[in-house]
């Protein structure tokens, strides 16, 4: 017999019931996605240390194993749940449900979902976000977006991140804005460092600017 | 290993789609991986094998039609020529960036399975 149905219908339903969640709660739902330790949870330090007061923010952290990532945001001051994926390589919108479901958090002004350090697999799986941000080191080397071309394209806003370090190693910063400018010609850019604090404070205004217009549509 | 998350996935929706015709076994599943899924084929259908062994499908086939994606130029029309190990990327006659279109699709195409009182796969 013919189907045609997408594989991850299952997943796809969860997400959009998720997202139909975050715009009834005005909440502004943020899917961070790069290679491990490229800084995700540095950039989220720093950010919290920028919007606490402002807003109220919480986290969900996938990891394969240990709540490390969960520890330093909730040291950092806000809520944070890790879940654990015992391996899997990404998060599904599933179990974000069952994680929001678990961990009590209220509902903050902005979530930030920290998903599995893997610049291939989360791609696919839609969490019911906003917006994807692909997060991009400066010791990773800026032949990056060419190589991992979807999450590149799929971002509404790359970061850079660890910019203090660029006259440390050989990443050649034009280069990378122009594989992104090219892979998505309408996203969103900016270079930070959650170290000397560089563009954190305009990766936070944007964060502000979309979270405004949530609460308006 | 994305690919093992996916053949579960395949194989529930199936296993879904065959519950309102009684018991049975799968014989094959065709379904549709555009080149941008970040699915392969190949470690999908080993992960197939993993998945349905030791159910009542295992042994079953997934074939797997490949779906690429196309790369256009504004300028220049359709672009044929890929990076090396590659694709999406300026354009390589003009530099001007490339639209891509298609190659994104994960689906389910077609199911065959046998009932478990015939002996012929059900079309």
């Amino acid at each position: 017999m013919n189907v045609q149905q997408r594989v991850l219908a299952a997943n796809d339903e969860a997400a959009a019931e998720l997202r139909r969640g975050f715009r009834a709660d005005r909440m502004l739902v943020v899917n961070l996605i790069s290679s491990p330790g490229s800084g995700k949870t540095s950039l989220l330090e720093a950010t919290v240390r920028a919007l606490t007061g402002r807003v109220r923010m919480a986290a969900l952290d996938g990891d394969i194993a240990t709540e490390r990532d969960a520890d330093r945001l909730r040291a950092a001051g806000i809520p944070a749940h890790q879940i654990l994926t015992g391996g899997a390589c990404h998060l599904d919108a599933r179990q974000v449900r069952t994680a929001l479901e678990q961990a009590g958090m209220g509902k903050p002004d902005i979530l930030f979902i920290e998903n599995v350090g893997n610049l291939i697999c989360p791609t696919s799986y839609d969490l019911g976000e906003d917006f994807k941000v692909a997060v991009l080191s400066v010791t990773e080397g800026e032949d990056k977006p060419f190589k991992y071309p979807a999450i590149f394209s799929r971002s509404e806003v790359t970061v850079i991140t660890k910019s203090d370090l660029l006259p440390h190693v050989p990443f050649k910063l034009d280069e990378a804005r122009a594989q992104v400018a090219a892979l998505n010609p309408t996203g969103r850019l900016f270079v930070t460092s959650a170290t000397s604090g560089e563009g954190i404070r305009e990766w936070c205004d944007l964060l502000m600017e979309r979270l405004e217009g949530k609460r308006r549509a | 290993m994305h690919e093992l998350g996916v053949a579960t996935e395949i194989h529930r929706a199936c296993r879904r789609t065959m519950e309102s015709h009684g018991p049975g076994r799968i014989e094959e599943v065709r379904v549709a991986v555009g080149e941008l899924s970040a699915v392969e084929p190949e470690l999908l259908q080993f992960a197939w094998q993993a998945v349905t062994a030791g159910t009542p499908d295992e042994g079953s086939r997934l074939e797997v039609e490949w779906r690429p994606a196309r790369q256009t130029c504004l300028k220049c029309g359709e672009v044929a020529e890929r990076g090396a190990g590659s694709w999406l990327r300026l354009c390589p006659r003009c530099e001007s960036p490339l639209r891509v279109e298609g190659g994104d699709e994960l689906d389910i195409l077609h199911l065959s399975f046998t009932p478990d009182d015939v002996q012929e796969p059900a079309p």
